[in-house]
């Protein structure tokens, strides 16, 4: 039964960071405002949108973070 | 309190008004529970700003009923504080048994009711047509939260994907019958007077549009079946209408 259980929430567990970038006018550059767990694109727009909702931004977008490469890494 | 001097008297518009208030007022209830007993943290605050879109809807419906005569046979009805009477699916009068049953909710029944206000978006009853307009575009970001959890919980397969197939059944029919019989009188009455521009069927056949591909592409079995010569998806299966309450709008 646990075994069970648990396996339920193993299978619900969210894997993939998105990097939430957005900015509230034209003229200024996106800049990051925090992060979503979601395995599903379509979810990560959800909850992008719903949590980081403080300001009336003019555009948001996401990026998967094992996508990002670093150049520089200290 | 009435707030008008010259009410409408249309007995077929009040009838679906208190039915979609009632059960936007419901579902938004439901969805409350969900606020902080989410799957993660993510998936909370977005059934939180669920919960306050649906909410806001009812809210935005529920004093429209103050301006048709049928609300001066008992006044206390038009207001959600005072009304007793519940017009929403008897799916929704429990409890959620779990999370599955919100993203059943989410994904059937709250995108029928969009399905609804798409109808009403060129409605010649002017203050539906300026809600339907905004609560459509408020329901597309619902939409998206609905498919994601329905590809989300179907994926997962086992217990998790049967969960969520058996929500989906219990609601199934219900959720269907809501457009009401396709000879309907108040649906028809509304279609006739321009308020919506289609009848039930066509309510239906938009409806099963919108949901099916997602349903198809993941192998939930419905009784559904497409129909290639008018390219149209179509129920195999009577809906129980010998169920049906007409008042209520909803099986019984």
């Amino acid at each position: 039964m646990a075994t069970e259980k648990k396996a339920r929430r193993d299978a619900l567990n969210e894997s993939h960071v998105w990097q939430v970038y957005a900015r509230r006018k034209f003229e200024e550059p996106l800049h990051e405002i925090g992060n979503v767990m979601a395995d599903d694109v379509e979810l990560a727009k959800v909850y992008a949108r719903s949590i980081y909702d403080e300001f009336a931004w003019v555009e948001m977008v996401i990026v998967p973070r094992e996508t990002i490469v670093h150049v520089i890494e200290t | 309190m009435s707030t008008t001097t010259r009410r409408i008297d249309h007995a077929a518009l009040f009838a679906v008004l208190s039915s979609l208030a009632d059960n936007k007022q419901a579902v938004g209830r439901r969805y409350a529970y969900w606020c902080n007993g989410a799957p993660a943290l993510e998936a909370a605050v977005a059934a939180a700003a669920m919960t306050q879109d649906e909410l806001g809807h009812a809210r935005t419906l529920y004093p429209l009923l103050d301006n048709f005569v049928q609300a001066e046979a008992d006044l206390s009805q038009v207001e959600p504080e005072t009304r007793t009477l519940h017009y929403s699916l008897a799916y929704l009068d429990r409890d959620f048994a779990g999370w599955a049953d919100f993203v059943a909710t989410n994904f059937l029944f709250d995108t029928a009711l969009t399905t609804f206000f798409e109808a009403a978006q060129q409605s010649s009853y002017e203050p539906l047509r300026q809600r339907a307009r905004k609560i459509v575009q408020e329901e597309r970001i619902h939409e998206m939260h609905g498919e994601g959890w329905v590809r989300r919980l179907a994926r997962a397969g086992g217990a998790v994907r049967a969960t969520m197939a058996a929500s989906l059944e219990r609601l199934w029919n219900e959720t269907l019958c809501w457009f009401g019989p396709n000879d309907d009188p108040i649906m028809q009455q509304l279609y006739r007077e321009g308020i919506i521009d289609a009848t039930p069927d066509e309510l239906r056949a938009r409806y099963l549009k919108k949901i099916m591909p997602t349903l198809q592409g993941l192998d939930i079995e419905v009784p559904v079946a497409f129909n290639a010569s008018n390219k149209q998806w179509e129920l195999t299966g009577a809906l129980p209408w010998e169920r049906w309450d007409a008042v209520g709008r909803r099986l019984g």
